[in-house]
């Protein structure tokens, strides 16, 4: 008798197997699975700590070493997200469950992390070092007596970068451009004008302020005017004494003073061509830094927190003045940079004493002395001045203007909403191509529309 | 011994057999159909059922999510924004489409004739295909600026290519296609190579020029082929976002290159706006386009293809 064959595939062992290729898969995904990583140790906690800026994240890994020197039973690590995509990614993090647990904000984004119960409150833990932290960055991000993040840099004002070699090459110095005013239209009493124009040369070394120059052949530009909100347009609004948003925070830039400041940038852009087409700056916030480290701009306005890329970039002789005065003086935007706690983070001790960490002197130090920027802790503030002037750098002028009047930085819980609806009619306006009064007008209305919801 | 004659046909079971039969293979093949049941159920239904709760809610990530009704429906269908999306991604696949099926037909054609360096361009027209599609909008951009930028180096001239809103769209809709035709050469190629022989040396021996034989025998059976290529390519279309926001991140120059998924992520994710309702409504309306699109497509093509290469 023949025995009988096999089925070569029954549904027992089907099954079987189906069952044992799941039980193996779990066991493969369970956490008991997962291999330690080399250098971690039972016993030691782990805080991250996201941040935007290269040169910090350096400086803190320098700080957290000493941290946990001290603490050995805390380990830190750092997660850069560039600036261009930090608040999306962050707000999807937060949503998923997968936010570190320290973050920087900013004052444009932090209104809607306080309103929905995100952030730990900088309570009593803090009290004792609260006296040490710059009062203007502690005011900025307090809401009702309560405040929402450890002050970690203040970007002071805005200055000018200049290249020393293009100055002299037009006849201009430092002290002439340390000492300008805009009028709204230009005309009579401009100095910041003919100065920008006489370090604006074309392609065939004709300068902006002779006959024959051809602004669509650009050699060297005098001016870095582009739509760049803390280093251009603010200043400029502040210092012909307008507004970008009132107490309650609704865009109030289309007045009388906006139609003067953005009309002027606008001018110096399109009508003068004392500086790049803004077919090339709207995209690319960068634009105007690499030209001028390319040594393609003359005089670069912007803050503090291109100092090192300017000292590391530049391989040409660079100075700073102060901004041009306008009809209400120099008015600049000063803007501070808070770490925040994680409300969900899990190990709430651990991220109170990392966040007294880096609201102490010894943890905010190595910002300072890497020269990064300016610490928001007071006594950290020396190390960044020594550490420059070994560079033979004078950034005091940046905290001499944030010193002088200010305009308040933009906030709002859907200010990234806002700046997404004005920012079309910014483009055209800056592009010559839509009427300053009109675009005023439309990008105030869409914005309001979308900081309302 | 009479030896009986085989049967024709095979012995028909009986339908109470067949029924026994089916219930107890039943359990086999719901454990082998299961990881693909799970796959649809997990990918792709569940995910529609979430976007289609979350288009009748408001929510912004941080704050909870509101049940908000048809609202985000009726913002959506009444404001111009959307409209003016569609409009522009309609423009986008009439001017994608077309020129890169018909690009890839011709570069298959004559990579096909076996020129010399032919498998040296067939690697070369893939590789953008193959490449991050991000990468090269990055790369894209550089060659359109309009200032330092290689396409106006060469041309010596200042055109600001992403920034008019001219441009824009033709400029972003020639990186899609670029980027492509590899693709759809390769199946072209394939399609061309399945093609019998004896029916090019039928044709050949009746007298028909190369010419004939393209359009009366190799075009005709190339129909599977084109059908293929052009649902995937119009797709691929109405969804293409990666290059588009590379080059032109806010929507382009007065809305030019402002394509449907672009809007989308501008909605969602775009620059802090999270407006994931309305974002859900429009990628709802972008798939019920695309199946509409789709089966149009399909009933078009029934009667056209043929199969069969016999």
């Amino acid at each position: 008798m023949t025995p009988p064959v096999p089925h070569p595939l029954t549904r027992r062992t089907l099954l079987g197997s189906a069952l044992g290729l799941g039980a193996a898969a779990a066991a493969g995904c369970s956490p008991a699975a997962q291999q330690q990583r080399p250098g971690d140790s039972g016993a030691q906690r782990t805080v991250t700590v996201r941040l935007w800026d290269e040169q910090v994240e350096a400086a803190y890994r320098t700080s957290f070493d000493a941290f946990t020197a001290a603490n050995p039973d805390i380990a830190v690590r750092t997660t850069l997200v560039p600036f261009a995509d930090y608040f999306t990614k962050l707000t999807a993090d937060v949503q998923a469950g997968n936010a570190d647990d320290l973050f920087w904000l900013n004052g444009s984004y932090i209104q809607p992390y306080i309103d929905n119960d995100l952030l730990m409150e900088i309570g009593a833990d803090f009290d004792a070092q609260r006296p040490g932290w710059i009062e203007p960055a502690v005011q900025q991000y307090t809401r009702d007596g309560a405040l929402w993040g450890v002050p970690q840099l203040t970007d002071g004002g805005i200055a000018m970068y200049y290249n020393t070699q293009l100055l002299e090459a037009a006849g201009v110095s430092p002290a002439e451009l340390a000492d300008l005013t805009w009028v709204p239209g230009g005309g009579e009493g401009d100095t910041f004008l003919p100065v920008m124009q006489r370090l604006t040369v074309d392609a065939l070394g004709v300068r902006a302020n002779e006959d024959g120059f051809d602004g669509d052949n650009p050699g060297t530009w005098g001016y870095s005017a582009a739509q760049d909100l803390q280093g251009i347009y603010y200043n400029f609004l502040g210092s012909a004494g307008g507004a970008f948003q009132d107490a309650e925070g609704r865009f109030v830039f289309d007045s009388p003073e906006g139609r003067d400041a953005f009309g002027y940038l606008v001018d110096l852009i399109n009508t003068h061509r004392v500086s790049p087409d803004a077919a090339n700056t709207n995209d690319n916030g960068d634009f105007t830094r690499d030209q001028f480290l390319q040594g393609k701009i003359a005089v670069f306005q912007s803050g503090i927190y291109n100092l090192k890329n300017v000292a590391d970039g530049a391989d040409f002789s660079w100075g700073i003045v102060p901004i041009p005065a306008g009809p209400r003086g120099r008015v600049s935007v000063v803007n501070n940079v808070v770490v925040c706690g994680n409300a969900a983070a899990e190990d709430a001790d651990a991220v109170t004493r990392v966040l007294q960490w880096l609201g102490s002197p010894e943890g905010a130090t190595p910002i300072g002395a890497s020269g990064a920027a300016l610490p928001a802790v007071t006594d950290a503030q020396p190390a960044f001045e020594e550490y420059w002037s070994g560079q033979d750098v004078d950034p005091s002028l940046f905290a001499e203007q944030g010193r002088q009047p200010s305009i308040g930085a933009p906030t709002g819980e859907r200010y990234g909403a806002a700046l997404t609806a004005w920012k079309p009619f910014f483009n055209e306006m800056f592009l010559g191509r839509l009427p300053v009064e009109e675009a005023l007008a439309q990008a105030q209305q869409a914005a309001n529309e979308a900081i309302e919801g | 011994m009479t030896v009986p004659a085989p049967s024709a046909l095979p012995a028909v079971p009986s339908p109470g057999r067949t029924r026994r039969r089916r219930h107890r293979d039943a359990p086999v093949a719901w454990v082998l159909l299961a990881p693909a049941l799970a796959g649809i159920v997990a990918f792709l239904a569940l995910p529609i059922l979430v976007v289609a709760w979350l288009s009748l809610t408001r929510w912004n990530l941080l704050a909870p999510p509101t049940f908000v009704g048809p609202d985000n429906w009726v913002r959506v269908l009444t404001e111009p924004t959307f409209g003016h999306s569609m409009l522009v991604t309609v423009l986008f696949v009439a001017m994608v489409i077309p020129t890169q099926t018909g690009l890839g037909l011709l570069m298959a054609v004559l990579l096909s004739r076996g020129l010399p360096g032919s498998a040296f361009f067939r690697v070369v027209y893939v590789v953008p295909w193959i490449c991050a599609p991000l990468a090269l909008g990055v790369v894209w951009k550089w060659i359109f600026a309009p200032y330092g930028g290689a396409l106006n180096a060469l041309l010596g001239t200042s055109v600001e290519w992403l920034t008019s809103p001219a441009l824009a769209l033709p400029a972003v809709a020639a990186v899609s296609i670029w980027s492509q035709v590899g693709y759809v050469t390769l199946f072209f190629l394939a399609g061309l190579a399945a093609i019998p022989g004896q029916l090019l040396e039928a044709a050949a021996l009746d007298g028909a020029g190369a010419w004939q034989t393209f359009w009366r025998i190799k075009l005709p059976l190339l129909g599977p082929t084109t059908f293929f290529v052009l649902v995937t390519g119009v797709i691929a279309s109405f969804q293409a976002f990666d290059h588009i926001y590379a080059l032109t991140p806010d929507g382009g120059p007065q809305g030019a290159t402002d394509v449907i998924a672009a809007r989308i992520y501008l909605d969602a994710f775009g620059s802090g706006a999270f407006d994931l309702g309305r974002a859900a409504v429009m990628a709802l309306c972008l798939f019920a386009v695309l199946v509409v699109v789709t089966v149009l497509q399909q009933r078009f093509f029934a009667r056209r293809v043929t199969y069969d290469l016999s």
